[in-house]
């Protein structure tokens, strides 16, 4: 509660301070200038049915306080208990305006798309930037780097002790206490697993041997908790443990913030994880007009970007089934898509502000939804 | 129970007693809707129908339940598992690399019951000596409040139970863990699982299926406490007394006079709360950290074999829609495996009556 309504008034006073940034640029440059006069919130009004991601969870909260605050009239809760997966699978059921997803449709998927949306299928959304943390728990130990490939062989359980001399060798040679390694992952299939394995795929070489995906590919010898939170939980209580979470949830159950490993270096920031993006993602349609999934080419990584991005999509369809709700989604991800929209979630969910160039691509997207 | 008590009592005449509405006790109860004597007034034809269509209702929603599930389970079921089907694909569910459906459902339903047992072999006594102590030990005012209490802990959601199990008791058996470790290591319940380095650890964060089952088995004991208590009270007091006549102590006298009264409602107490400790979801999913695989170690992360009921909530939404109909077809089994278990508890019930039939007249007749 306390967040939203910090929400709401730090956009209220980041609106004031920009008057109202515009939302209806059709350009595809480098800024989206708005060429018209600033969207008048004040007569929006209807229900949003939404959920998915719960990396998304925090920023729309903050973005719905946002919205409300802009004078929009807007009954909606997202519903992060879902999951990406879930996101998916009720947004393809029809149940959803848009569904919130830390991956974009899969080539299957959007083939039932065009079931559920009509011939004009579904198009993502890239709405909201943010990292994968690997959070750990070693007692006296705050300042642990770790390398792609050392990240692989302790997810594969390939390295078991902390005092292992590859851990070593990524900390300019100090050794750290000997302990047994316990890896934490998720038990349910998530959005961060697929941003983490991606990474993992792209960096590791062959000490990761699986494909990219929701669900945690190791069967056995790890500890598998359900959700996020409970990941970062069991890390938080367990001594030697390390596991992958949210960048946005890397606190444990009384909300202390968790010990996050550097990765290649590079701890997270806002601003490494934005140059990350820039440096590595490019536009890969799904082959709908408008689609904007980005693939990663991570041989392109910069020494100063934070190697393991979590992107995270709203999926909606071209054509919505009712006009009015049409409406009413493109001006509520409009906002998302606003410089405004943006900082709301970095000042709430401490989430990396999307490029300019990414922001009018998704204008341009919304224009075309009906 | 005390419902059908009820329903009984006011249908009337043990001569025209109709069918039982939700526990149709034994099969020779079930006649069908034919009163025998003339029905007189229209109360008693409008219940009867009432009751008839209940009990029709019950069928008619098993039998949906059952078709659903076959229906959907079925492409799941007799799909080919190869490596081209998008069963085995590895971005989504957890039905990769499975040869087939039987060998997907295997370890699930090995979970279920091993879980389901492991509580059952915590629970039960304790349950048993609850319902003893409320029903011939305890003070009559303790017993009630007591009883009451018992009942109360029926009402408590089972995401509580799971959360109280993350928080509280995955942390109560960390260094509990270690101990059995120790001291009964030479037990393979209580090895560790051997890694690639070839040490083998234990649990280090508390998510094992011995915490899971500790939870299960307080979630299981109002069921059984309630029913066992309600036996043991119906014993005969003449038996009670003749036992005491004979010089009995008080143990003496529950050992020879109630508790061979009460076996069959005993073990059908029992049978009652596997039935709830098979379909656990939520406590079993937040609690254990589960795996697919056969192991019957109590304390580690990383043998866990999953449940059922358990792996449904965790996988569903995750996957596509074959391995979403493979989740449906575990869920079939689950259903098949209750099924067996009500049967055989069925079973058991008539074979030892007494007790059994005592209490269904005494029951009626309150």
């Amino acid at each position: 509660m306390k967040i939203t309504r910090t929400g709401s008034i730090a956009a209220i006073a980041i609106v004031g301070a920009m008057a109202l940034a515009g939302c209806s640029t059709a350009g595809g440059g480098t800024t989206p200038a708005p060429t018209s006069a600033p969207m008048d919130y004040s007569s929006i009004s209807g229900t949003l049915s939404a959920g998915g991601s719960s990396a998304q969870g925090n920023a729309e909260s903050a973005w719905t306080a946002a919205f409300k605050g802009l004078g929009a009239t807007l009954t909606f809760e997202y519903d992060k208990s879902q999951g990406s997966g879930g996101g998916r699978t009720k947004f393809l059921a029809g149940e959803y305006d848009f569904a919130g997803s830390d991956a974009p449709l899969s080539a299957d998927e959007t083939t039932s798309a065009a079931t559920t949306c009509g011939a004009d299928g579904a198009i993502d959304l890239p709405i909201y930037l943010d990292g994968v943390s690997i959070a750990y728990n070693v007692s006296g130990v705050t300042d642990l780097n770790l390398s792609s490939a050392t990240i692989a062989k302790i997810f594969n359980l390939k390295i078991t002790d902390w005092s292992d001399p590859a851990i070593a060798a990524d900390n300019g040679g100090k050794a750290l206490p000997s302990g047994p390694i316990t890896t934490v992952v998720r038990s349910d299939s998530s959005g961060t697993a697929t941003n983490f394995t991606k990474f993992l795929v792209g960096t590791a070489g062959t000490e990761w041997p699986y494909p990219a995906g929701g669900t945690w590919p190791i069967t056995a010898g790890v500890s598998a908790q359900k959700g996020g939170s409970a990941v970062a939980g069991t890390i938080g209580t367990t001594a030697g443990a390390i596991g992958y979470v949210d960048h946005s949830a890397a606190k444990d159950s009384n909300g202390k913030a968790l010990t996050v490993a550097n990765v290649n270096g590079v701890a997270y920031t806002p601003e490494a994880v934005s140059s990350t993006l820039a440096n590595i993602g490019t536009v890969k349609s799904n082959g709908v007009a408008g689609d904007l999934s980005i693939s990663f080419d991570y041989s392109k990584l910069a020494a100063t970007d934070y190697p393991v991005p979590l992107l995270s999509y709203a999926i909606i369809c071209k054509t919505f089934a009712n006009p009015a709700q049409a409406e009413l989604t493109k001006a509520y991800l409009g906002f998302i898509a606003s410089t405004t929209g943006q900082q709301v979630a970095a000042k709430n969910a401490g989430a990396a502000p999307l490029p300019e160039s990414i922001l009018a691509q998704i204008t341009a997207s919304l224009a075309d939804v009906k | 129970m005390t419902d059908n008590s009820t329903v009984d009592a006011r249908a009337s005449s043990p001569a025209a007693r109709p069918v039982k509405p939700v526990k149709s006790g034994a099969p020779r109860n079930s006649g069908g809707p034919t009163p025998a004597g003339g029905v007189s007034k229209a109360g008693d034809r409008v219940f009867l129908g009432l009751s008839t269509s209940a009990a029709w209702l019950i069928m008619v929603m098993l039998a949906g339940v059952a078709i659903f599930l076959i229906i959907k389970a079925w492409p799941a079921i007799t799909a080919n598992w190869d490596a081209s089907n998008p069963l085995q694909d590895r971005t989504s569910g957890n039905t990769a690399g499975q040869t087939s459906f039987w060998s997907y459902v295997g370890p699930l339903v090995f979970g279920t019951l091993w879980s389901a047992f492991l509580a059952l072999l915590m629970g039960a006594p304790v349950a048993i000596g609850i319902a003893l102590f409320i029903s011939h030990y305890a003070p009559r005012r303790l017993a009630g409040t007591l009883g009451y209490l018992i009942d109360l802990l029926a009402a408590v959601p089972s995401i509580v139970f799971g959360l109280w199990g993350v928080f509280v008791i995955r942390d109560f058996f960390k260094p509990l863990n270690g101990f059995l470790n120790q001291t009964l290591g030479w037990l393979p319940f209580f090895q560790g699982t051997t890694n690639a380095n070839g040490e083998s650890p234990i649990s280090a964060t508390g998510s094992t299926i011995l915490a899971g089952a500790v939870v299960l088995a307080v979630m299981i004991l109002p069921i059984i406490t309630s029913i066992s208590r309600e036996i043991f009270l119906q014993t005969p007091s003449l038996h009670e007394e003749a036992a005491f006549a004979l010089g009995a102590t008080r143990w003496e006298m529950i050992r020879m006079a109630v508790l061979p009264y009460a076996r069959s409602g005993i073990v059908s107490a029992t049978l009652l709360g596997l039935g709830r400790a098979l379909g656990e979801t939520m406590a079993i999913a937040i609690i254990v950290s589960p795996h697919l695989v056969y192991s019957f170690k109590l304390i580690t992360d990383g043998e866990n074999p999953a449940t059922i009921a358990g792996n449904i909530a965790l996988q569903f939404s995750g996957s596509n829609s074959l391995q979403q109909s493979a989740l449906i077809a575990t869920g079939l089994m689950l259903f098949v495996i209750s099924f067996a278990v009500n049967f055989i508890a069925r079973i058991v019930v008539a074979r030892t009556a007494p007790g059994a039939k005592r209490r269904t007249r005494k029951v009626t007749k309150a």
